[in-house]
């Protein structure tokens, strides 16, 4: 297991660095001009393109531009990030704790409702409850993710007023930015908690509310699926004769006999729709205007922000390998089968 | 043998349903047994044993259904209990063994959850006092070292190792009937012959009554007071063992015990009775054994021979000689 972990955390760097050096690669088809236009403010100052251009030394090779920009990162420096205002790694740690946060409010109902449903429409099989269970979750998945989005935040926002979009509102900012609020990890829940400020763990969570639901339905509708006929492949199985020879209640039988054998394949689902929501929120974080790490990639690309898109994607990759690695020692925790090494 | 029955079947029959027809699996099985003996039912696949031995305790799949009959637990009808009663019975008076015991075990669920899960439910123990008698039970199967191998899970277990958890869990609650369905079917010919006489040393210990469903008339002969062959979903005879062993009377048995294999004699044809047994849930009219008898006649493929009672011998045949 430890000699396991240590492998897949050496293979972390080479991914980082294929990543980064294909998307490198990419934005030295841009001209140098273009390149350094976003660090010209002043569009009558032509000169100082040139400037900017010798001084970065935009027009060197590729693999020497990219040596001088590894040599950074490995220093802790990802440059700086005209699109956000900030350098990359104030950037990163400002945005991915709201992203997080956002992706884990989602797992948590998508897994809960996802196997509660799933679990549900196997044990009525070719019932009414199994088929409206299986019409909301194709709905689910057949629902444009954008369209849902502003039609929730039509309806919610717009009309009812109830959830506002953003990352929290303006007295949130006010208390959070001040003296009497300690920034503890950066996830505004927690410290929020940390901090006994219920207004504002109150606050965030009503701004988290309609991104999560919208990310949500699209996953949720996959996790019925994968539930159900995991649920129904299980419950077919001989140990669940067993369990019932035994006299264990339907309950026992179905959750913890079938329940935890039909479980591991949505520990896998769920964690690789984890790892997509951290570096895929893109469309809801722009819906919402949340403050996320998805919006902070949106605007860095649309920008030619190269500093940012670079930082973005090397923390996506870094999330991948991660991510997976813990969904292979969650795997282990369910599967006592499963050893790894 | 005045002893008030354990177990009564009466006239049982089961049907499988597939695409909206319904096809007859067991056509009417009778039969009582009373406590401490062995019976051993014995039949080719397609006979209907396996499909007996679950509807006793309400486990068949879906698309089997009890049609008609009666399956009395000392006078209770099992047919008509309402699943939280059924719960009672199952492993506390009844308990089951299956034919291929590691898929019968939980895979993500140590031994010892699983054999505590039994005595938790149904005797309401601690936890510590569970594992206390878990361990106590693998001991007693045959299992050493038997506290360190709670902890392990069934993949770590061979296949033999798994049927004697298996009857382990099975007499955790001193069960007044197991129900052995193949148990040694997808184990080698050495563990056979360890399972075999473990079940058979616990049932003399614990004089519980047994029903061991097999197709192999050698086993049947080691373990059972009584044999019952089943052909077709139908009783062809039934019998005290040595009575059958000495006198088979049905044309069909007299096959299956001219086919077993002797370690003394070695012959050079190994006899074996012609043709194939139905399907399960074929339609004939008459005998079902007909079209392989040597002895059948007009009237046997036209009308289904009764079952015939004489002493404690049971047959259902026309032929002469039978009777």
């Amino acid at each position: 297991m430890f000699r396991y972990i240590v492998r897949r955390l050496i293979l972390l760097p080479l991914v980082v660095l294929g990543v980064t050096f294909l998307l490198f690669f990419l934005t030295q088809r841009l001209s140098p001009e273009m390149r350094a236009s976003l660090y010209v403010k002043d569009p009558r100052q032509m000169g100082a393109l040139e400037e900017v251009i010798r001084q970065y030394g935009l027009r060197d090779n590729v693999f020497k531009q990219y040596g001088r920009w590894l040599g950074q990162v490995i220093k802790g420096d990802l440059g700086y990030s005209p699109s956000a205002n900030m350098p990359v790694s104030r950037a990163l740690k400002e945005y991915l704790p709201a992203t997080v946060q956002l992706a884990f409010v989602t797992m948590i109902l998508v897994v809960f409702f996802g196997v509660w449903f799933g679990v549900f429409s196997a044990v009525h099989k070719d019932k009414w409850q199994d088929s409206l269970a299986r019409v909301i979750s194709v709905g689910g998945f057949s629902l444009p993710i954008f369209v849902l989005g502003l039609l929730l935040l039509m309806i919610f926002y717009g009309k009812l007023g109830w959830f506002a979009p953003g990352g929290y509102s303006f007295q949130t900012d006010m208390i959070i930015h001040g003296p009497n609020f300690h920034t503890y990890t950066g996830f505004l829940l927690i410290d929020a908690i940390l901090n006994g400020n219920w207004r504002v763990f109150g606050d965030v969570l009503s701004h988290l509310v309609l991104p999560a639901v919208t990310l949500c339905i699209g996953s949720f509708a996959l996790m019925v699926r994968v539930m159900r006929s995991s649920m129904l492949e299980e419950l077919n199985k001989e140990y669940v004769r067993t369990a019932r020879a035994k006299g264990l209640s339907e309950r026992q039988v179905v959750y913890k006999h079938a329940g935890k054998n039909a479980i591991i394949p949505v520990i896998t689902l769920a964690s690789i729709q984890f790892i997509r929501l951290l570096g895929g929120t893109v469309i809801v974080e722009t819906i919402f205007d949340y403050p996320g790490i998805g919006r902070f990639g949106v605007l860095a690309a649309q920008q030619l922000d190269i500093a940012g898109i670079l930082g973005f994607s090397l923390m996506v990759a870094v999330l991948f390998v991660l991510g997976n690695l813990l969904s292979d020692i969650l795997y282990t925790a369910v599967d006592p089968r499963i050893r790894l090494d | 043998m005045a002893q008030t029955p354990v177990l009564q079947v009466k006239d049982l029959h089961v049907d499988f349903t597939a695409d909206k027809k319904v096809y007859p699996v067991l056509r009417g099985l009778s039969y009582s047994l009373e406590p401490g003996r062995v019976l051993a039912v014995v039949g080719e696949s397609g006979s209907g044993k396996t499909v007996h031995a679950l509807s006793i305790l309400n486990l068949l799949p879906p698309a089997a259904k009890v049609s008609s009959g009666e399956i009395l637990y000392n006078g209770q009808n099992l047919l008509t209990l309402s699943p939280r009663q059924l719960q009672t019975v199952r492993g506390q008076k009844i308990a089951m063994i299956f034919q291929d015991p590691s898929a019968s075990l939980n895979p993500v669920l140590t031994i010892g959850e699983q054999l505590t899960e039994t005595l938790i439910a149904h005797k309401r123990m601690t936890k510590v006092q569970a594992c206390g008698e878990a361990a106590a039970l693998l001991t007693r199967v045959g299992i050493s070292d038997a506290q360190k191998r709670l902890n392990e899970y069934p993949f770590q277990f061979s296949g033999g190792m798994c049927q004697r958890v298996m009857i382990a869990m099975a007499l955790a609650l001193s069960p007044d009937i197991l129900i052995a369905d193949e148990p040694t079917t997808a184990l080698d010919v050495t563990i056979q012959a360890q399972i075999i006489r473990l079940i058979k040393q616990l049932q003399q210990q614990t004089h519980m009554a047994v029903i061991f469903i097999t197709h192999n008339l050698a086993l049947a002969s080691q373990v059972a007071d009584e044999v019952l062959v089943l052909y077709g979903g139908l009783c062809m005879e039934h019998a005290p063992a040595a009575e059958l062993f000495a006198h088979a009377q049905h044309p069909y048995t007299q096959g299956l015990l001219a086919s077993l294999a002797s370690l003394h004699e070695r012959p050079e044809h190994l006899p074996a009775i012609a043709g194939q047994p139905p399907a399960a849930g074929e339609d004939f009219t008459g005998c079902p054994f007909a079209p392989r008898c040597v002895h059948a006649t007009e009237k046997c493929r036209q009308t289904l021979p009764p079952l015939t009672q004489t002493g404690e011998h049971r047959v259902r045949c026309f032929w002469e000689s039978a009777k």
